[in-house]
């Protein structure tokens, strides 16, 4: 039961459930007050789409591993759902699940040569990935992609349709729902232990029967899936696609959402996302720009040193410290 | 046949001149490494400041920028000694993800930062020899690359020497060969954790400086892309090990160039990856791996 809380998240099974019920009466509601406010509407579709990718990204560290490159499944997912997607004609609603097919296609070939690197070594590799990806979509594959222009991208919902801004809005937030349903049922099966086996003991792992080496290509896949998946959504939701999208920020946003909320737990990454978000576009409402970055760095160095669990881990910390000084006094 | 042996020679002569820069860089991280086994992947900004450093003192005082080595060089020490300080102190011991998590952090902060104070358009300055080329073996070189050059080799000797002779230098091969024996016999391994990214910090600083009076243009996200191509090469000359980063740099620098010339301008960055990764599915632990774990 400890390890299941371990896997699962912080905190006691009723404050998680209704912190979920929080979220997702709000992410049903919200938009339906802000409704008219096309501005407002698109962080939040953002947001998810966020959400939805920095998940992914997390899904990885369960199993000890860590990526610096995940902006190339990102934009393939983005680049192969566009171009099927205008290639057939097919609604992207189809297209983006073959997107992440795409990614983790490439996820599978990184992810073999990646499993048996360590830390600073799969960092760098999967770094140099993304670098990789982006030079060939704007050299070898400039006939297709548009090398530095990039292509345009049907959008999830046509603008026809009326409302189609809202339509889209809640279909992405249903993708979420389902993406972090399917986390969480694959972590609380057995495949979640072997993960927790392999990242505290591969040794023990090992001895108990468990080939991490499978696992690990298991997670860069599923990782790498639903990356792509997200990745295709920004972009039909943007409406196109330029190699940008696997500049070095994307790659890291994940990261620091992660981090920040809480890494190998399921609402570490929601909460980080939507915690630096807020921050992220409130400062930029009060016309700070490059300082953005710069409290977001801070805010990152502070919670690595202070505060190693996230910030989910902030209710128990203030708990403890405030009877410390109950006992104390 | 004459033209290929000249374009051979001129790519070599690029290649020298771009190693000395990523030699100076990975000889600062293996630095670190040695002493810490921490890896600080916002090495790079490191370099940019110590870019835009000696562009403010030339653009207050127009000394030869040469000279200015003198100011970057003892400012980032101090920047890496509060880095140190302050960063990566406290995660010391924490897991090899949190030093690259927290150098994110630092790239963020350090970037922006920059950006507030330079704004982010890209700069350049020009050096006093930059309309002068010497001929080597028939082939022109700029008289900066020649100067680069024997800057770095000048930078690096002074390192050897500082490592070999003096007390402090061999206190800090000590720390970096057994840090608890090193403890054991008085040396105080947090004042050498100290040094040893401050010194890292004075190289890049220096490497930043060089890049600057070579006439490349600077921004203050420049330094990402040098930093990884560093760390590449830390791995492939080993982790730790100075000779290492220094036939690495060179091997690099050429290599990078050679790809430049024959696949074109588009594959610069992406070169050093595939170099990386050919070496990594070899050997999994780098080409001096043992000696890293």
């Amino acid at each position: 039961m400890i390890e299941m809380n371990k896997t699962l998240g912080i905190g006691s099974k009723r404050a998680r459930l209704l912190g979920t019920i929080v979220l997702l009466v709000l992410a049903v509601v919200l938009p339906l007050i802000f409704g008219m406010n096309l501005y407002l509407l698109t962080i939040l579709v953002l947001m998810i789409i966020f959400i939805i990718y920095a998940s992914s990204w997390n899904f990885l560290t369960y199993t000890g591993q860590g990526s610096l490159g995940h902006a190339a499944f990102f934009g393939l997912g983005g680049y192969a759902s566009a171009l099927i997607a205008n290639a057939s004609g097919l609604s992207p609603y189809i297209t983006i699940f073959m997107g992440g097919g795409a990614a983790a296609l490439v996820g599978l070939f990184i992810g073999v040569i990646c499993v048996r690197l360590k830390e600073w070594f799969l960092a760098m590799v999967t770094f140099g990935f993304a670098i990789i990806i982006q030079t060939l979509i704007v050299s070898q594959f400039a006939a297709v992609s548009g090398g530095w222009d990039g292509i345009a991208a049907p959008r999830l919902v046509p603008s026809t349709i009326p409302n189609y801004q809202l339509i889209g809005y809640y279909s992405i937030v249903l993708i979420a729902v389902l993406v972090i349903l399917l986390f969480w049922i694959i972590l609380k099966s057995k495949i979640g232990l072997a993960f927790a086996a392999i990242r505290e003991n591969e040794m023990e792992a090992r001895a108990a029967g468990i080939d991490p080496v499978r696992y690990r290509l298991f997670a860069f896949l599923v990782s790498a899936y639903f990356s792509g998946v997200a990745g295709a959504l920004e972009i039909h939701n943007l409406g196109y696609i330029t190699p940008e999208i696997f500049g070095v920020d994307i790659s890291f946003w994940p990261i620091v959402y992660s981090i920040s909320g809480g890494l190998g737990t399921l609402a570490g990454p929601i909460v980080g996302t939507i915690v630096i978000t807020v921050l992220w576009d409130g400062l930029l409402m009060l016309g700070i720009t490059y300082a953005r970055f710069v409290i977001i760095g801070v805010l990152l160095v502070l919670i690595i040193i202070f505060l190693p669990k996230g910030l989910i881990s902030l209710p128990e910390n203030v708990k403890e410290f405030i009877g410390k000084i109950r006992r104390s006094s | 046949m004459a033209g290929g042996v000249d374009i051979v020679l001129q790519v070599l002569i690029w290649g020298l001149y771009a190693g000395c820069i990523y030699i100076l860089l990975a000889t600062g991280l293996n630095l670190i490494f040695g002493v810490m086994k921490v890896v600080n992947f916002a090495h790079g900004e490191l370099l940019m400041l110590g870019a835009y450093i000696t562009f403010t003192f030339y653009a207050l005082s127009g000394w030869n920028p040469y000279v200015l080595l003198a100011a970057s060089v003892p400012l980032l020490i101090l920047v890496g000694i509060i880095i140190e300080r302050l960063c990566f102190r406290p995660i010391l011991g924490t897991g090899k993800l949190n030093e690259i998590f927290i150098s994110i952090g630092l790239i963020y902060i350090v970037q922006n930062a920059a950006a507030l104070v330079w704004t982010d358009e890209w700069r350049i300055i020009h050096s006093p020899y930059e309309k002068i080329t010497i001929s080597v073996l028939g082939v022109n070189m700029p008289l900066d690359y020649l100067i680069i050059i024997i800057t770095t080799t000048l930078i690096l000797v002074f390192l050897h020497l500082f490592l070999r002779r003096t007390r402090t230098g061999k206190a800090m091969r000590a720390t970096s060969q057994n840090r608890n024996g090193a403890m054991l016999t008085g040396i105080n391994v947090e004042r050498m954790d100290m040094l040893s990214f401050g010194i890292g910090a004075g190289l890049a600083g220096a490497a930043g400086t060089l890049w600057v009076v070579s006439g490349q243009v600077f921004n203050p996200y420049m330094g990402s892309i040098p930093a990884i191509k560093a760390f590449a090469i830390v791995i492939l000359g080993g982790l730790g090990s100075i000779p290492g980063a220094i036939i690495g740099g060179l091997i690099y620098g050429i290599a990078e160039n050679f790809a430049i010339f024959t696949l074109g301008g588009a594959w610069k960055d992406a070169i050093s990856f595939i170099i990386l990764i050919l070496v990594l599915i070899v050997r999994p632990t780098g080409i001096f791996g043992e000696s890293a774990e």
